[in-house]
């Protein structure tokens, strides 16, 4: 299953990623903003993409409203420090699945992934 | 108060010099990086003094430890695939006919216990190095209060450069300095719930 991860802290890539080979998914690919994620998707094989919400260029939230306004019905994870109710429910509005505050556990990670996909 | 004043005050100086000290100081943070792919470098540039050295070394400051903790991040890769090469020769180890009696097999098992431990130590200080991150948009967060800062006076004045709008999207509401992951996790959780059974009634 193929992931895509946008974010644009490397570091916080690197994290992810790390966790995601934890629990058995290799296959990920990366962007550093929305953008570059809409290049990465526009690429075919993505199942599923999970995302922050504060990038230069285009940030998570416009990057999931493009998403969704191509008609994918695509899992998307929202990884973020925006903790505010509000943000929360701006995000569940623009189309993100499921929701994740910074710092998170791996095992955070893992249970959330597995509930889009279950 | 002319520009260079405000830019002096806003760069925590008091009275303006006519080329900031400030800059000349140069600190191990302030050592030259290479651009960075996620700061707001690039909007930090029409600043050459006073705010926009502030702003600018704020910059250099997020796009150093993005840098460095890479670094620390190659390290533990590496550990993390040291410790992996070490359990597959310790199992390699363990078929071995010499390997068979019950001491040296107790022994084995107690090696490849404690190097499950390392490498589940590594992986939790891989995850532990999110606060990079989370300490990079607190950073970002102060850059763009100091450049609002910095367009109102410049109005108020009607002197000076404003910045450039091209600016990163900051986060508005990052959660409390000190809160665990897993309170984290109950906040937003509690959140998802009342919103989806809002959208159902």
């Amino acid at each position: 299953m193929k992931i895509l991860i946008v974010d644009d802290s490397s570091t916080m890539r690197r994290i992810i990623i790390n966790t995601l080979s934890r629990i058995g998914y290799t296959d990920v690919v990366e962007g550093e903003n929305g953008k570059s994620g809409l290049e990465k998707l526009g690429q075919g094989g993505v199942e599923m993409i999970i995302t922050d919400w504060n990038m230069p260029e285009m940030d998570g939230l416009e990057f999931v409203k493009t998403v969704r306004g191509q008609n994918s019905a695509i899992p998307i994870l929202m990884v973020t420090t925006n903790a505010a109710k509000e943000d929360i429910v701006e995000a569940l509005q623009a189309g993100v699945n499921n929701y994740v505050v910074k710092p998170f556990t791996p095992e955070t990670l893992k249970e959330k992934i597995e509930s889009l996909l279950g | 108060m002319d520009q260079s004043e405000i830019d002096a005050l806003l760069a925590g100086g008091g009275k303006a010099p006519k080329k900031p000290k400030v800059a000349a100081k140069a600190t191990p943070l302030a050592e030259p990086a290479p651009a960075p792919a996620s700061s707001a470098s690039a909007s930090a540039e029409p600043h050459k003094d006073g705010a926009g050295h502030v702003i600018s070394e704020l910059d250099t400051v997020t796009s150093v430890t993005e840098r460095e903790s890479n670094k620390v991040m190659d390290q533990l890769d590496q550990i993390s695939r040291l410790v992996s090469r070490q359990q597959q020769l310790v199992t390699d180890m363990m078929r071995h006919e010499g390997a068979q009696s019950p001491g040296v097999q107790k022994a084995i098992h107690e090696v490849m216990s404690a190097s499950k431990e390392i490498q589940d130590k590594v992986f939790e200080a891989m995850d532990l190095m999110q606060f990079q991150d989370i300490t990079r948009q607190k950073l970002e967060r102060i850059v763009h209060h100091l450049r609002q800062i910095h367009d109102y006076i410049v109005d108020l004045l009607g002197t000076g450069l404003k910045s450039d709008s091209e600016r990163p999207s900051i986060s508005h509401t990052i959660a409390q300095t000190g809160t665990t992951p897993d309170e984290n996790k109950a906040h937003a959780d509690a959140v998802i719930e009342a919103f989806k059974s809002q959208k159902k009634g």
